[in-house]
């Protein structure tokens, strides 16, 4: 591979200020790609300047995940070359990206598994237990307030429900299938766990965009660009889904609209 | 405003003054009254992978431990969730294949009466979807109780059993018929036991499978295993959702739509691909009740002779009193919870006919013209209990969404008893145009259909697919 390093100070958008000179303010600014004296694959940075030649393939060739990441990985190398400052960052990023767990107390709740487990088989009590039953129901179930009455059970369901959702999320991030792009490049390659992928700043001015955009204007931006994908639908099951995993990503970071 | 119980030395006169200051306060949001659920610090997940959140001082809504779902079988169906499973059925009460055969002989069994005419599956058939297509439940001598038999499909996921969740599991469930005097009629635990132990074939079961002599609890586990494994999925709506499209007619799509929006039907009866049910496990006044009871008298009453916390007693009210009608409130004496009942799964809800706690609403036709005019008016109505303003056509639509839950080995009942009911649909006692569409009176706010080709209230969100939990369950 080798790389096209212009020299122009166009920044990276999700880490630069809106200083782009623009043509046109409704048009999106175009990435004109050098071509390969061989024909072959070039594929360009979201920089709008650094690009790089896959030798020996052709477009719309087949690449595998490795080949797919090879590249990511020599374009974000390049980049990091010329931006070491804000390169710098990049990698700071995918640290908060990660959201490390904090480590949470023991439950107190002894009553934790809710108002439906019973004991050991067969070792049920058998004098009482109406009574006893009866007062956990009481309390758990619902008790004077229909919607205010929350059980644990409940909460189960509810953290379960929104987990698959940012599961699902997690899993189309990670496939260049499910994202529909046709080189391989899946999100994660540039955005380990969802680094450097802001979603507290929307909306914002999008300088790739020439415009203000919000998370899943700039989620199919990727799609079509480094990915080479058909933009997704708005209310699209995957776009909704990859929402969910990169907001997921940054539990308890300020809400910063227009953040650049 | 606070809900204050009655208590059986409230007098009359302050009672009264209870219920009717809440019937004017009903309107007002009902403040949070999380149980100790909250408040707790989070602990590690087990067996999932769920990111714990930092937990701030003071913070209230740390995320709840998680079941392991190591003990989920691995071969449940499509809509049938391995989440719900886990949360459903502690490790230990995983049926094993003999339990199972068990109670599923016992379940059957009409020596469990006593005078050997009534088993659990006089009301609940296997064979017509668990019930027994009667209003109201009979029982030995052709008694009738207060209320209809609901069906064993999918009851191993509730939150509580009965219509009024008076029991917490499916093993305190299964003794109450036994021993209610108009149900099979056995004195009490003690006389079912002796009956039992003197027929050798489970004398010498029990023995093998627990080690002793049988005991009522052995005998309400092994029941409760059968019971564990009537899960149903499998239903054309499940192979819709994971993306069949041909899996249900055009109908059932824009009742889905209709389910999802105007309908507002999801708001109880709360469904995705976690928690399949099609039920918020909540109790609700709708007005079902108020037919033909006046509940601020009934309540009062009740108040006086509600022993709370006697499991047994109230059991008895249930089944055979007027008092009946008061649903929850018999369970808690919460002056917000009279009439207020279950809400049932609408799984396979097409073959459970007759409908709601007493059997009244003969079709789904009619379950839908009681809620197209706002149920019926009473002082402890439900507060999202308003007119729908639904066409007869839209009617239609979510009646055929509802089909479209009948799992398939019920299909062939699930086609007669949608035959059956659309014959019947001429014959519609519950209709009320003018209250549905608010010629009498403007009671909600209804918005007008969408445009579905905008946007369909159905794709709001996210239902999520079914997992199979040999994918790591959900």
């Amino acid at each position: 591979m080798r790389i096209h390093a212009r020299l122009s100070i166009v920044a990276i958008a999700v880490l630069a200020g809106g200083s782009v000179a623009l043509a046109d303010d409704k048009a999106a600014p175009k990435h004109n790609l050098p071509t390969s004296p061989n024909g072959d694959l070039v594929v360009g940075l979201c920089d709008g300047t650094t690009s790089t030649t896959v030798r020996g393939k052709k477009p719309g060739e087949q690449l595998t995940p490795a080949e797919a990441k090879k590249i990511s990985d020599e374009l974000m190398a390049e980049w990091k070359r010329k931006n070491p400052a804000t390169g710098a960052s990049w990698d700071r990023e995918t640290l908060v990206a990660q959201n490390t767990p904090q480590p949470g107390g023991n439950r107190t709740d002894t009553a934790a598994h809710g108002a439906g487990t019973p004991g050991p088989a067969g070792a049920q009590p058998s004098t009482g237990t109406a009574k006893a039953n009866m007062a956990t129901t009481t309390q758990r179930a619902q008790d004077g307030h229909t919607y205010g009455a929350f059980t644990t059970r409940d909460e189960q369901i509810w953290r379960a429900s929104t987990q698959a959702f940012v599961d699902e999320g997690n899993r189309i991030f990670h496939d260049a299938k499910a994202v529909g792009g046709t080189i391989a490049v899946s999100c994660d390659m540039c955005h380990p766990n969802a680094a450097n992928t802001h979603p507290e700043t929307y909306p914002k001015y999008q300088v790739q965009l020439g415009r203000v955009a919000m998370l899943r204007d700039m989620i199919n931006w990727c799609i079509e660009n480094p990915a080479r994908g058909k933009p997704l639908p708005d209310d699209d099951p995957k776009l909704k889904a990859m929402e969910a995993y990169i907001y997921a990503q940054r539990r308890g970071v300020a809400l910063e609209y227009g953040k650049h | 405003m606070r809900m204050t119980t009655l208590t059986k030395h409230a007098g009359l006169g302050v009672a009264s003054a209870l219920l009717v200051a809440v019937a004017c306060g009903r309107q007002e949001a009902a403040s949070p009254n999380k149980s100790a659920a909250n408040g707790r610090a989070a602990g590690a997940g087990s067996g999932t992978t769920i990111v714990t959140p930092p937990r701030g001082a003071g913070e209230s809504n740390a995320a709840p431990e998680m079941p392991s779902t190591a003990h989920v079988p691995k071969d449940l169906p499509i809509g049938v969730s391995p989440t719900l499973y886990a949360i459903s059925v502690p490790a230990d009460r995983v049926p094993t294949p003999a339990l199972v055969a068990l109670g599923d002989k016992l379940f059957n069994d009409k020596r469990l009466s006593v005078d050997d005419s009534t088993s659990c599956a006089t009301c609940h058939d296997p064979k017509a979807g668990f019930v027994d297509h009667k209003p109201l439940a009979e029982g030995i001598r052709h008694q009738r109780g207060e209320r209809n038999a609901p069906t064993i499909l999918n009851a191993m996921f509730g939150a509580t059993q009965f219509w009024d969740g008076r029991a917490a599991t499916l093993e305190a469930q299964a003794k109450l018929p036994i021993t209610n005097p108009i149900e099979m009629g056995m004195k009490d635990g003690d006389a079912v036991m002796a009956k039992v132990r003197g027929i050798p074939e489970y004398a010498d079961t029990f023995r093998k499978l627990f080690g002793r002599e049988a005991t009522f609890d052995d005998l309400a586990l092994a029941i409760a295993s059968f019971e564990r494994t009537q899960f149903a999925g499998d239903a054309p709506f499940d192979r819709f959702i994971n993306g069949d499209e041909n899996a249900i007619d055009a109908a059932a799509k824009r009742g889905w739509a209709t389910f999802n929006g105007r309908g507002r039907c999801n708001t109880c009866h709360a469904g995705n691909a976690v928690s399949p049910l099609f039920s918020d496990q909540k109790f609700h006044n709708i007005g079902i009740a108020a037919h033909k009871q006046d509940f601020p008298q009934l309540a009062r009453e009740a108040a006086g002779i509600v022993d709370s916390g006697n499991q047994k007693q109230i059991d008895e009210l249930a089944i055979e009193t007027k008092f009946s009608e008061l649903g929850r409130f018999l369970v808690t004496k919460q002056v917000n919870d009279i009439g207020a009942f279950k809400t049932m799964t609408l799984r396979n809800i097409a073959i459970t006919a007759p409908y709601m706690h007493d059997g009244s609403l003969p079709t789904l036709w009619d379950v839908m013209d009681h809620y197209n005019k706002g149920g019926i008016q009473n002082p402890f109505l439900d507060g999202g209990m308003q007119r729908l303003g639904l066409s007869e056509g839209e009617i239609d639509d979510v009646v055929a969404w509802m089909s479209t839950l009948t799992s398939d080995r019920f299909a062939a009942l699930g086609k007669a008893e949608m035959a059956r009911m659309t014959g019947m649909k001429n014959t519609r006692p519950q209709r009320d145009v003018a209250a549905a569409m608010g010629k009498k009176g403007d009671l909600g706010d209804i918005a007008p259909p969408p445009d579905l080709k905008v946007k369909n209230p159905a794709s709001q969100g996210v239902f999520g697919t079914f997992q199979h939990a040999a994918d790591g369950g959900r």
